[in-house]
């Protein structure tokens, strides 16, 4: 420790350009939130981080460099799903315009907060340290556990928040002795250091590397959401105001899940005998519960948080195989999730702002005659959320099925088939909300239901009605795209298959 | 250097903050519970990286010390908000999500 001088490690200032750029976006965004005049840039600047961001990223496309003396890397892996980040950060900002949540909390601060989640995202993408997968993952939750509450003066949204808070943390501490024990049992923070402690040691079956794995694993499974430790999720995702939900669905899934292939792949890959047959009764249980539990719900934000649990248990298997191909499907699944999930949530920010329901499934009853455009995009999402061929959610399925079985998890791949079927009954009761019930007229309008309070309580808590959301470009644009981006790659899923095989190739 | 008492006082402490925050309903009591386990955390680096030899435990047990009171700041905001809307301070009450 002692002895040698403090040497400062090289920084490459061009690899870390997409952190720099958030960085600097976070600044002006909250900085603009100060002054009158600027407030209602908000937005369009959050775009134009975003879109810096994603340009910058795409520049460093096929790179692998080592940053900041192997604390950070960037490769077509972490490349990958900051780039899904970006894309569902951006789909978000559309549909937080004209959100309750965002002007209740302040245009800037809102907006500032879901780019510093962004960049929690993409550090944690890149993290190749336990100390920068630590603050990575911090700094990517505690924006959203305030976001999750934004809504202050909805009781649900600060009930979300504060138990978001709660888990969250808990996931992290416990995350965080596991990391402990992995230290103890190699002697390095770093993932290459990991590998390499354990390969010279041979540890195998070492019982203070064990702890450390089984309570890694629970941590990461509390961010992921993988059942028995998903209990938060749909809780949270019902309280949280809509925007965020999507945000928190996609997003966040998509970097934790980043960071738990490059732990357990790279750092903890001499080990892969020891905490293959457990995260793979992981992905079973998570399937199970999932399914089952999204059967009995009325609410599409808490179908859609038990559907989120199920469909980790599926991307689960892609990191159980540890292959080149497992990963390549996980990223490819992650990548049609976004799209797929993007457009059920679009519409019900749209319903949620004209009928008096909320998220209830009953506001999207004669969606179908109502708003043909919404529905479609539902459908289209509902199908390929349920696997039907000619979408997206298909060939995900088809690949990550067929890694496991060539990694001769045959019964996982079973699972992952019968779990499809259950999903069918839930995702085609809400289809069948939309096309085979009859019409409401919308709220307020004559002949329309009279508008029942969603929550009782004061009346403060009732989101004002806007009976013409539905048809807002902002909303119906970023339903209808990505709907039409889910069935375009289940055609021609050939660029997303190159893209996902990039990802897995840069750690092999 | 025999670590293994230092070991099992951050073992005590990660259970009683683990069992803390499945028993008690008070959120601030939860908050404190979650201070202990990340506190036990660091005991345990802290311990690892003597026994290991390198300072990169201590620099680990630095860094969670900040990100650790971070988020007692926001626990603590969310806990003043939902004061002021004069709901009641206990986490078997807020149930207003469930099913």
């Amino acid at each position: 420790m002692a002895g040698e001088g403090f040497v400062a490690p090289h920084v490459d200032y061009a690899a870390l350009a997409p952190l720099i750029a958030l960085t600097v976006g976070l600044i002006v965004i909250l900085m603009s939130g100060v002054f009158e005049t600027t407030k209602r840039w908000a937005p369009g600047l959050a775009v134009l981080t975003l879109g810096a961001t994603a340009g910058l990223l795409i520049w460093h496309w096929n790179e692998q460099i080592d940053l900041v003396a192997g604390a950070l890397r960037i490769d077509d892996l972490a490349i990958s799903i900051s780039l899904i980040a970006t894309v569902t950060a951006f789909f978000t900002v559309l549909l937080s315009v004209r959100e309750r949540a965002a002007e209740e909390a302040g245009q800037g601060e809102y907006y500032a907060l879901l780019i510093g989640s962004v960049l929690g995202m993409v550090l944690l993408a890149e993290a190749e340290n336990l100390v920068t997968f630590f603050v990575a993952l911090e700094t990517l939750s505690i924006p959203l556990y305030i976001l999750c509450a934004t809504n202050l003066r909805r009781e649900r949204s600060l009930e979300s928040g504060l138990k978001y808070l709660i888990v969250g943390s808990l996931g992290s501490a416990t995350l965080l002795y596991g990391m402990a024990f992995v230290y103890g049992a190699t002697g390095s923070t770093d993932f290459a250091g990991i590998a390499h402690g354990i390969a010279a040691k041979g540890m195998l079956h070492d019982p203070l590397l064990l702890i450390g794995i089984a309570l890694a694993a629970v941590g990461l499974a509390f961010k992921t959401s993988i059942a028995p430790f998903h209990q938060w999720t749909p809780d949270v995702y019902q309280g949280a105001p809509t925007p965020i939900t999507s945000f928190m669905a996609v997003a966040t899934k998509a970097a934790a899940f980043a960071v738990f292939v490059r732990f357990f792949v790279v750092a903890l890959g001499p080990e892969t005998g020891d905490w293959q047959t457990g995260l793979a009764i992981l992905a079973a249980i998570s399937i199970v519960v999932g399914n089952v539990g999204a059967l009995r719900q009325t609410s599409l934000k808490r179908l859609l948080g038990y559907s989120g649990v199920a469909q980790a248990g599926y991307m689960l298997g892609g990191i159980v195989v540890a292959s080149e191909k497992g990963i390549s499907s996980l990223v490819f699944y992650l990548a049609a999730y976004l799209f797929m999930n993007l457009a059920a949530f679009a519409v019900i920010v749209a319903r949620e702002r004209e009928t008096p329901y909320g998220d209830d499934i009953r506001g999207v009853r004669g969606l179908g005659a109502e708003r043909p455009a919404l529905a479609w995009s539902l459908t289209i999402s509902m199908l390929a959320l349920a696997g039907l061929p000619a979408t997206a959610g298909f060939i995900g399925k088809l690949y990550l099925i067929e890694a496991l079985v060539e990694g001769n998890y045959l019964w996982l791949a079973v699972f992952i088939a019968v779990g499809t079927m259950i999903s069918l009954a839930y995702y085609l009761r809400v289809v069948a909300a939309m096309w085979m019930t009859p019409g409401q007229a919308v709220a307020g309008g004559p002949g329309g239901p009279e508008p029942t309070p969603v929550i009782s309580g004061a009346s403060p808590e009732v989101d004002p009605v806007d009976p013409r959301a539905g048809t807002r470009w902002y909303l119906v644009a970023p339903a209808v795209l990505a709907a039409a981006i889910t069935v375009f790659f289940g055609v021609i899923p050939q660029p997303l298959v190159e893209f996902a095989s990039h990802a897995g190739a840069s750690l092999f | 250097m025999n670590i293994s008492w230092y070991i099992v006082l951050s073992a005590l402490l990660f259970t009683i903050g683990a069992i803390g925050i499945l028993i008690r309903r008070s959120p601030m009591v939860i908050l404190l519970c979650l201070e202990l386990m990340l506190n036990a955390g660091n005991l345990a680096l802290v311990a690892f990286s003597r026994e290991v030899g390198n300072g990169q435990g201590q620099v680990f047990a630095l860094v969670v010390m900040v990100v650790a009171a971070c988020e007692v700041v926001v626990g603590l905001g969310l806990i003043v908000a939902i004061f002021r809307r004069k709901l009641p301070l206990d986490v078997d009450d807020l149930r207003e999500l469930r099913g």
